[in-house]
């Protein structure tokens, strides 16, 4: 029994060695100890995105639960030349997310999506203290809050609130061209933050 | 040159960002997507722009994800892992129990189990006459005093539920076993874990047809296939 133990840390230590890519071979091979080191890794990350977007613990844990066990059960389809590991489970938990509140219809989303934004719009003082405390990525993090505040408003919509462009441009009275060429000024502010970011080798 | 610098931009250059963002409409999507094969200029913008949109979770407050979501997690993966390597070892095991996989957990698998137990107890009632619940009460063993075990038999399945019970233990889960006298102790995919509180439940997957004892001992995180500790519950079963 004390051998079955000790074999059993034993294989956990070396899984958590493992790279995501690696581990997911493995659990591909139906390996339950891979999975678990995956998802002590990355169950924070993709229960705060869940959390994020649905607004609600309880419905962010459900999120969460069915992403990670779709994970665990197409865990064959993952291609690690189409991204890494996280960015994968990542993009599942917003899938799941997204398609949960637009199934909850527009006004509750609304009204989630609102709350959102007004927390980050009228204290953003509290957000960034929360981005210094909590965040593992905080020069990115502000490279959010520091773009003009109307193109950090359609990406964040459309990225957390669930919004398609036309719904955003009907919900801020603006024409959908513009709506879509904030999003492009702001996503590509963010791509020259990302690269100053890598270039600075951190 | 990079071609998001060109003076001659496409003109569908300007959903790309919305594409990314998972904010076109499905059609508009649909549409953009058979774009991007004829278009370089309209691919090298979404190449651009996507790594920047995959770092986008991680920009939200970070939460600490509850033990308990992961406990549950890990036990579900757990069971079917043992249902899989069981399937794999042995060629013999009844089909139904690698189907249950495919839907487990799912809303639509549940909505089909449902259905489907519905039809089962159907059969049942029409079979036995009788669609009644039985309950058995399980003995606790003193390492797990304090604990209480009910077992409930209904239409041809049976839950097992705890509550106050120990942890397992770092690295176990508890395991389900089925004993058709002493000595005899089936395995069954049943594992499960146990709140804070020390609640837990799960299915067992039998109809408990000539079962005398059913039994909860902790076991390695995985299960095993004999008992390597004394139950904590035993559960006669006085049918």
């Amino acid at each position: 029994m004390a051998r079955l133990r000790r074999e059993s840390a034993d294989t956990k230590d070396k899984l958590r060695k493992l790279a995501d890519e690696e581990l997911m071979e493995l659990v591909a091979g139906n390996d339950a100890d891979a999975f678990e080191v995956v998802l002590e890794r990355h169950s924070d990350a993709a229960f705060s995105l869940a959390y994020r977007i649905c607004g609600r613990r309880a419905l962010a844990e459900d999120i969460a639960q069915e992403a990670f066990l779709s994970v665990w059960r197409s865990g064959a389809r993952y291609d690690r030349a189409r991204g890494s590991v996280r960015t994968w489970t990542l993009g599942i938990v917003h899938n799941r997310a997204v398609d949960t509140l637009r199934r909850s219809g527009t006004h509750e989303r609304r009204l989630i999506s609102d709350e959102g934004l007004a927390e980050t719009l009228e204290a953003p003082e509290r957000t960034e203290v929360q981005a210094v405390e909590k965040a593992t990525s905080r020069e990115i993090q502000g490279a959010l809050s520091e773009l003009p505040s109307e193109q950090r408003r359609v990406i964040e919509l459309a990225y957390f609130g669930g919004f398609t462009h036309t719904e955003i441009a009907s919900m801020l009275d603006t024409p959908v061209g513009t709506v879509k060429g904030r999003m492009r000024l702001g996503l590509r502010k963010l791509r020259d933050e990302l690269k100053d970011w890598e270039a600075a080798g951190r | 040159m990079n071609p998001l610098d060109s003076d001659f931009d496409c003109p569908q250059l300007s959903d790309a960002a919305a594409y990314v963002l998972g904010s076109l409409e499905d059609d508009e999507a649909t549409r953009f997507r058979e774009h991007l094969r004829s278009c370089a200029q309209c691919r090298a913008e979404v190449a651009e722009l996507q790594p920047v949109v995959d770092e986008l979770p991680l920009k939200v407050a970070r939460e600490d994800a509850p033990d308990a979501l992961r406990e549950r997690i890990l036990t579900t993966v757990r069971s079917e892992a043992a249902v899989l390597h069981a399937a794999g070892h042995e060629a013999d095991e009844p089909p139904r129990r690698s189907s249950w996989r495919s839907w487990l957990g799912s809303p639509i698998g549940v909505a089909v189990g449902v259905a489907a137990a519905v039809v089962i107890a159907l059969v049942l009632v029409i079979a036995t006459g009788s669609g009644g619940e039985k309950v058995f009460r399980g003995h606790i063993s003193a390492s797990a005093i304090g604990a209480s075990a009910t077992l409930r038999q209904h239409d041809g399945r049976a839950e097992l539920t705890v509550s106050r019970m120990p942890q397992p233990g770092l690295g176990r889960i508890y395991e389900v076993w089925l004993s058709r006298g002493p000595g005899n102790a089936q395995p069954t995919t049943a594992l499960f874990s146990v709140t804070s509180k020390g609640d837990g439940e799960t299915d067992v997957p039998s109809d408990l047809h000539g079962i005398r004892e059913v039994m909860v001992t902790s076991e390695p995180a995985g299960g095993s296939l004999r008992p390597t500790r004394k139950p904590l519950i035993q559960i006669p079963l006085n049918s």
